[in-house]
């Protein structure tokens, strides 16, 4: 098998596997199920020797071309693409297998496991496109596929409402998004992302537009407002496509087009994420949903890769290599995002699927103030789910610190204020993050589906055990180094006193967010911060619902009634007087007409056929 | 490949309907007269598909598989003159399958008097087909008005609610609209000096001897309003709501799939290459009408609708939008985006109405207010749906995507201003597109529906209707995937007819 086919495997596997499922296996759930899962294993088993190899290659073949337009479907496997591609299929099949269990009762399983294949096959072809178009073709697929999965259960009106939102919010950003492709190509004559390296032309106008792209997808202020909704599909989707990896699509979007950035935009860009991670971890504070305290958390570390992105370019020291001083500046950025990117794909996703196993063992109950207690009825999910939580409020040791240390010595080093922020929203992290965990798994169990839970199967145990083990082992050089190749360079490393700053500071946020909320919560019934401080509650529940309320204002009250005016300014101004006027003069001629009317359908039949004869022995001068 | 079979085949295609109509109107049984309708319909589908097969996509310049027959006009110039290219060849297989398509589906549709129901379509489906094979312009426009006249009788009998009122002003507009073009087309043939419909001929003429602006622009402005008026240009477009609203799923499908091209398809092979300066001359006034108007106007008009008809009858007037903005943008990727639109558009709007039926017959209404919940009962109409109304608001797979890509591209060059414009309309469909499917189909069941399939409970999509559904819309997803199986052939037609219009712009990057 040349590498060309094993690319081509990767990215045609799940097509067709979902081709299958939704041709032939609608109703055999359990084969479907089957069926997608092991299209996800073979990804998985095509993608370790890739990775493993560092087999890098590109080839590619004409999708479309028009005049001096070619679009064409390609592929670009660099060190960027292996990393994606493992954190993509491995995370991925691990979802996969859970589902089995997750969803092993569900009516519609057949339409559910075809959907993971076909996000799988988008997010694949994201991963693995040499080219703009060919990476907003698959950027649309992804969308596709989560208002799909979003949708599942779509009897229920905040499902079909919440992938109908995730769906046009993100349409939003790609207005921009498409644009500036359009834009880059006119610009450059190209949007190969090869030849784009080699040569481009500068613009601020371009990566800022690419960016509104990933306001959508990676759901950035103000386009975030999709994520939290988006909670209302299964949780493994959830985990998946909303934390794991489609989310962090546009991380890797802004890394894919690292090259095309310039100091203006990256300012922006890092702006727009450090307000991002501090607002949702704010949000986070007082979710009561297990799943919505981890969705605004995954928007707030999703804010915090954006930010080491955009903070990664400016004034970074130059890097001599021999006697050659290397142009380093941006690649630091792109370091620190995909380095947190990966760690937070295997503790998120460890985090979302224990949220999965106690949601499962409690019978559906999500609201963490009526569980408890689950510690020792669920051992396993909690102990996987205590490393998910030391990983991502930065314990040292875990993946989560190495790749949050990276960002906030990057910030350290480039601007203060966003050292500030980001420093803070480690802080509410492990805030948020404990009082999740004490809540639901310490204390006595506070309802009914709480006492009665139980462990679950092999199904779901066995993902939470392999990705509890990434979270630990992600963080060091010896597993992300040989992921991600040239990119583990690419990480910021405090050398000396720095490092001992960045150490301290990040301890000292962690166990400070991390105390507080252990005994500032106890593990029971109400929220504690309600109750002591409504104030403080309640300000951050109307900030939490400020940009749905604009949001639904504008959609209700703006947009619906402007297109009611247009609509009757159509109806009646255009149709009605101008037309009915023009109407009136014809009439006078129908009046001629009107003997013709005879009522009798072979009639006006005949007089067509009739007419059409004559008209033709007129024209021949047969008369 | 043997031309001069072909060639036959592609007379066989176009006769086949028109021959089986005059039988049927003969009167032959009417158990023959269904199966000869089918066959009569699956025939030009079929050759279709094999021409499309065999065109030689390199050479889509040339007209392919032609032949000429004397009809007795030569005196005028006019001869039965067929034959594709790389223009017309796509919109001729659009044709041969959305007819076989809406046939299959009037087959079964239990229409009352269905024996003449099905003549009329299968005039109409003749006229259709020969309308994009005729190299003629006279037979063009003879075989357009040929499958129009149809249209104006089953609206009116087979119609639904208004349907008076609607085939009165379908009938006044269109009429004023081929009025235009007409006199467009005769102008032409008479301020040329060819002496001559024959296309090829007056492009070479043309070519040779350009008219001088005064009269481009003048010419160029009646086909533009002539043939804007059919294809529903912003604000003549208020016949096309209502007739579709009103008109029978099979009429609607091939109406607004594939007649209602005729007028796009007239800019693209007569307008651009034998009016390059007229169309210059008016391409600003096209792309404001287009841009806000149809686009940006009527695509929040479309989100205004409550009734499902309408709702679909505006979008297909504002993806007109689209198409219209390819022609102005005057470039060969704009006019390339124009045919793959114009394929993709009619398949999934023909796709659209005939689902929006089948969704009534379960539903017993349009409201869209009154519905929702109905994928529980009828899974696969609703992913059907969904994938029609995807593949409607642009989403790559589908071949529509790549129509709007392309037109996208071409506008920037022409005006990064009216490209935004364009690009809103996609989040304006996305919005009124995901919203119908929701309330249809998502949600707990509304009660109007609850009465209603109490009344009768609703059964899923039965295989007389997957059947046309899914031609459609495998043929949407063949395109989507690989768009060059029509943009190869249209590209080489198009970079032959139109440099002459923008001499300037053929922007030549490396990629």
């Amino acid at each position: 098998m040349s590498l060309a086919q094993m690319v081509l495997a990767i990215l045609l596997l799940p097509l067709g596997a979902a081709a299958v499922i939704a041709l032939f296996l609608r109703k055999q759930g359990a084969l479907a199920s089957w069926v997608s899962v092991a299209a996800a294993g073979a990804v998985v088993a095509l993608t370790l020797p890739l990775v493993f190899l560092q087999a890098g290659a590109t080839g590619s073949v004409e999708w479309l071309r028009l005049g001096s337009l070619t679009v064409s479907l390609g592929f670009k496997l660099d060190d960027l693409a292996r990393l994606m591609l493992f954190v993509v299929s491995f995370v991925g099949f691990l979802i996969h297998v859970f589902s089995l269990g997750y969803m092993r009762n569900d009516p519609a399983r057949a339409r559910y496991f075809g959907g993971l294949s076909i996000f799988m096959f988008s997010m694949l072809g994201i991963v693995l496109a040499d080219n703009l178009f060919m990476l907003f073709v698959f950027w649309e697929l992804v969308g596709f596929s989560s208002w799909l999965l979003i949708n599942h259960w779509h009897e229920r009106q905040s499902a079909a409402d919440a992938a109908k939102k995730a769906f046009i919010v993100n349409r939003v950003g790609d207005f921009g998004f498409l644009l500036g492709i359009v834009m880059c190509w006119w610009l450059n004559g190209t949007v190969n992302l090869s030849e784009l390296d080699a040569r481009h032309i500068v613009s601020a106008a371009v990566p800022l537009l690419l960016f509104c792209g990933v306001l959508g997808k990676s759901a950035q202020m103000p386009l975030h407002v999709w994520l939290p909704d988006a909670m209302e599909g299964p949780t493994p989707v959830s985990a998946l496509i909303h934390a794991a990896t489609m989310v962090a699509a546009g991380i890797y979007l802004l890394c894919r087009v690292n090259v095309l950035m310039v100091p203006e935009a990256l300012n922006i860009i890092a702006s727009v994420g450090t307000v991002t991670a501090v607002y949702a971890a704010l949000c986070a504070v007082v979710q009561r949903d297990i799943k919505k305290i981890l969705a605004y958390s995954t928007l707030s570390q999703l804010g915090y890769m954006v930010a080491a992105f955009g903070l990664g370019s400016t004034h970074i020291v130059l890097r001599k290599v021999g006697v050659v001083v290397v142009d380093l500046w941006a690649s630091f950025g792109v370091g620190a995002a995909m380095f947190h990117l990966t760690t937070h794909a295997f503790f998120k996703a460890l985090l979302f699927l224990g949220a999965g196993s106690v949601i499962i063992g409690c019978h559906h109950e999500q609201d963490i103030f009526k569980l408890g207690g689950l510690r020792k009825k669920m051992p396993l999910t909690f102990a996987t789910f205590t490393i998910g939580v030391l990983a991502i409020i930065g314990m040292p040791g875990l993946a989560g610190f190495f790749s949050k240390d990276a960002i906030l010595y990057l910030a350290m080093e480039k601007s203060t204020p966003i050292f500030l922020a980001l420093a803070f929203t480690a802080v509410l992290t492990a805030f948020y993050m404990v009082r999740l965990w004490k809540i639901t798994f310490f204390g006595e169990a506070r309802s009914a589906e709480a006492k009665h839970a139980t462990e679950n199967g092999i199904s779901m145990t066995v993902p939470l055990l392999v990705l509890a083990i990434l979270s630990v082992v992600g963080g060091y050089s010896g597993v992300f180094g040989r992921l991600a190749g040239r990119v583990a360079d690419l990480v910021p490393d405090a050398e000396g006193s720095a490092h001992t700053t960045i150490l301290l500071v990040s301890l000292g946020v962690m166990s400070l967010g991390a105390g507080a909320a252990w005994f500032f919560y106890p593990a029971a019934g109400t929220d504690a911060l309600e109750a002591k401080s409504s104030v403080v509650f309640s300000f951050f529940v109307a900030l939490k619902e400020s940009f749905d309320r604009v949001y639904g204002y504008y959609v209700a009250k703006i947009q619906q009634r402007f297109a009611m005016v247009l609509n009757f300014l159509d109806n009646i101004v255009l149709a009605g007087f101008i037309i009915r006027g023009l109407a009136g003069l014809v009439g006078l001629l129908g009046y001629g007409a009107r003997a013709l009317h005879t009522g009798n359908l072979h009639a006006y039949v005949y007089w067509f056929l009739l007419g059409t004869v004559l008209l033709w022995a007129f024209a021949t001068g047969f008369f | 490949m043997n031309f001069p079979d072909n060639a036959r085949l592609l007379q066989l295609a176009i006769a086949t309907p028109l021959v089986s109509a005059l039988v049927i109107a003969l009167g032959r049984p009417k158990r023959h007269a269904l199966k000869l309708a089918a066959a009569a319909f699956a025939l030009p589908a079929l050759i279709a598909i094999r021409l499309w097969a065999q065109f030689p996509a390199g050479a889509g310049a040339d007209y392919q598989f032609a032949s000429r027959l004397d009809t007795g006009l030569a005196g005028f110039g006019i001869s039965l003159q067929l034959g594709l290219n790389g223009v017309s060849m796509p919109l001729f297989v659009l044709a041969g399958i959305v007819g076989l398509a809406a046939g299959l589906y009037a087959l079964r549709s239990g229409a009352e008097r269905l024996k003449i129901y099905l003549l009329l379509l299968l005039v109409m489906q003749g006229g259709l087909l020969g309308m994009f094979a005729s190299v003629d312009l006279f037979y063009f426009y003879f075989f357009h008005e040929l499958a129009l006249i149809p249209t104006f009788l089953m609206v009116g009998v087979w119609g639904g609610r208004d349907r008076n009122y609607a085939a009165m002003k379908m009938t006044i507009y269109l009429t004023v609209g081929a009025m235009l073009s007409l006199a467009g087309l005769i102008a032409i043939y008479v301020q040329s000096g060819a002496q001559s419909f024959d296309l090829v001929t007056l492009r070479a003429e043309l070519a040779a001897h350009p008219l001088p602006f005064t009269v481009q622009k003048h010419l160029f402005g009646l086909l533009l309003f002539g043939f804007g008026t059919l294809v529903s240009l912003w604000p003549l477009h208020t016949w096309a709501p209502l007739g579709y609203g009103a008109a029978p799923s099979s009429t609607a499908m091939l109406h607004a799939g594939v007649l209602k091209k005729f007028g796009l398809y007239g800019l693209l092979q007569v307008g651009l290459p034998l009016l390059p300066q007229g169309a210059q001359h008016w391409a600003w006034t096209l792309a404001l009408l287009a841009g806000l108007g149809n686009v940006l106007g009527l695509g929040f008009v479309t989100m205004a609708q409550r009734d499902l008809k309408q709702m679909l009858g505006y979008s297909s007037v504002m993806h007109m939008g689209y198409c219209f903005l390819g022609i102005a943008s005057l470039s060969v990727i704009g006019a390339g985006g124009v045919v793959l639109l114009m394929v993709a558009h009619g398949l999934s709007v023909a796709l659209l109405f005939q689902l929006a039926t089948c969704i009534h017959h379960r539903t017993q209404t349009f409201d869209l207010t009154e519905m929702g919940g109905l994928a529980r009962k009828a899974p696969v109409l609703a992913a059907f749906f969904a994938a029609a109304i995807f593949a409607s608001i642009g989403l790559p797979g589908f071949a529509n995507f790549w129509g709007e890509l392309a037109i996208f591209v071409a506008l920037w060059k022409f005006s990064p201003w009216i490209t935004a414009v364009a690009v809103a309309g996609v989040v304006i469909s996305a919005v009124y597109g995901l919203r119908a499917a929701a309330r249809i189909f998502y949600g707990p069941p509304s009660e109007a529906f609850q009465r209603a399939a109490a009344a009768q409970p609703p059964a899923d999509l039965d295989w007389k209707e997957r059947l046309p559904a899914l031609l459609l819309l495998a043929t949407l997803l063949f395109i989507g995937f690989w768009p060059r199986a029509v943009s190869d052939a249209a590209d080489a037609a198009l970079r032959a007819s139109l440099p002459a219009v923008v001499p300037t712009a053929t922007v030549t990057f490396h990629r």
